[in-house]
């Protein structure tokens, strides 16, 4: 295909607009091409001599297969100047993270092996679902409050997920503001039991200082998702009808938890000139279907649609597929 | 729960122990006082704490009931500074209950 790339595109005007959005994610229905936007979008933005981190929220991460390097768990790992991408490796972010309390509870308490009950109720915990998405949701405040970059580009999870991943920071938030308030109280009972005994000080409460800490954490990192000024959140969608009905439901949810919506790229378009030439009765067919639905698209988001990607010949992996993507997303 | 209270003043850090007289009759008396009045409610204010006590780890650590609760990724946090109370909130919340809970 003969994707000729522009001199300058809306997404890249976006970008120029608005150099404070440091928080880029794309977002979408499986299998749409969320990852090879964040590459190509990555890459792009460290050719203009930014420090990039492309890092994956995703437990099926698939940053290793575009950039053709296993990036799994190694941290941030070094593509190219000023490109850095990383995997969180999930199940040993979990397993140092159990380490980390057993270490805390046998120096407390100088024990040699931790209490069975307490070593079964580790397991057992770090055994249930959620845990997973908990710990990238951990690693990904550990990243993102470093601030070491000058761009974080979110390669993030399927729609339903990355749902249930905006929400998790609400229901957390939530869960420690109650039992924060009840740690307040306990508190206060002893005060004024030690008031009574006329004792001076009252311990410092540890678990109210973690309870903080942990509260902090989330916030930090559920601010970011809802930040107004700079985070950027795009839309891919592929004109097919079932995916534009998808993302537009998607779309009023992540409205409702404030996420900011920048925009929607178009992905996956067959070049229109394939029309005028002697193509199957096949081709014919999808090349009309599509003309409908990328009808639909440009009557129902407009000018909100920033980017018309076009299917590429072949699938995008390695640099030199990321940079032709880059260039006909970004321009030259 | 049938503890008496200590009657033995109980002498505030660094007092000398000779100070006797108009201030040691003082000193006792504050302590009755204490003892009298206030005791109890002292009392009453550490057994609430202590409820409360047994109320957080229901809901940080439940799971060990078979309670789930959630998330369990920070609770996990939490855990190594409720080890100690873990045993005496099991007892506690898995003991057997009649009428005469409610009457004490």
């Amino acid at each position: 295909m003969a994707a000729k790339a522009p001199a300058q595109t809306d997404l890249q005007r976006v970008f120029e607009q608005h150099p404070e959005r440091r928080y880029i994610m794309f977002g979408g229905k499986g299998g749409l091409g969320k990852t090879t936007f964040s590459a190509a979008t990555a890459y792009w933005l460290a050719r203009q001599g930014k420090r990039v981190l492309v890092f994956s929220v995703d437990p099926q991460a698939s940053l290793s297969d575009i950039f053709q390097q296993d990036i799994f768990g190694k941290g941030p790992v070094k593509i190219m100047e000023n490109l850095w991408a990383q995997e969180i490796d999930a199940d040993s972010h979990i397993k140092a993270y159990q380490d980390e309390i057993r270490k805390k509870i046998l120096d407390m308490y100088g024990l040699d092996a931790v209490p069975e009950e307490i070593e079964n109720y580790i397991q057992a915990a770090s055994a249930e679902p959620a845990m997973e998405e908990s710990a990238i949701f951990d690693a990904v405040v550990d990243i993102v409050v470093k601030s070491d970059y000058d761009y974080y580009i979110y390669d993030l999870v399927p729609l339903g997920h990355a749902l249930y991943y905006l929400s998790m920071a609400k229901v957390y938030d939530e869960w420690i503001n109650k039992i924060t308030q009840l740690r307040q109280q306990m508190r206060e009972y002893e005060q004024v039991s030690n008031v009574m005994k006329r004792k001076k000080t009252t311990e410092e409460d540890q678990i109210l200082g973690e309870l903080q800490d942990i509260k902090q954490r989330i916030n930090a990192s559920s601010r970011i998702l809802t930040d107004k000024v700079k985070t950027a959140f795009f839309f891919v969608v592929v004109p097919e009808e079932m995916i534009i009905l998808d993302t537009r439901k998607a779309a009023e949810l992540f409205t409702k938890f404030d996420v900011p919506l920048a925009g929607y790229v178009v992905n996956r378009v067959l070049p229109e000139e394939l029309a005028g030439q002697n193509v199957p009765e096949y081709l014919k067919k999808r090349l009309a279907m599509q003309k409908r639905y990328v009808g639909d698209i440009q009557k129902s988001l407009g000018k909100d649609v920033l980017a018309y990607v076009p299917e590429m010949e072949r699938d995008v992996t390695g640099l030199p597929a990321i940079e032709r993507l880059a260039a006909i997303m970004y321009g030259q | 729960m049938s503890k008496e209270p200590s009657q033995e003043p109980t002498k505030p850090d660094g007092e000398e122990p000779k100070k006797k007289g108009l201030f040691g009759i003082f000193g006792t008396a504050k302590e009755v006082m204490y003892g009298m009045a206030t005791h109890d409610m002292s009392r009453s204010a550490l057994r609430t704490r202590a409820s409360m006590e047994h109320l957080f780890i229901l809901i940080t650590m439940g799971d060990l009931l078979g309670v789930p609760i959630l998330p369990p990724y920070y609770s996990l946090r939490l855990m190594p500074y409720v080890v100690p109370q873990i045993s005496t909130w099991k007892r506690r919340m898995l003991r057997e209950r009649d009428i005469t809970d409610a009457l004490g």
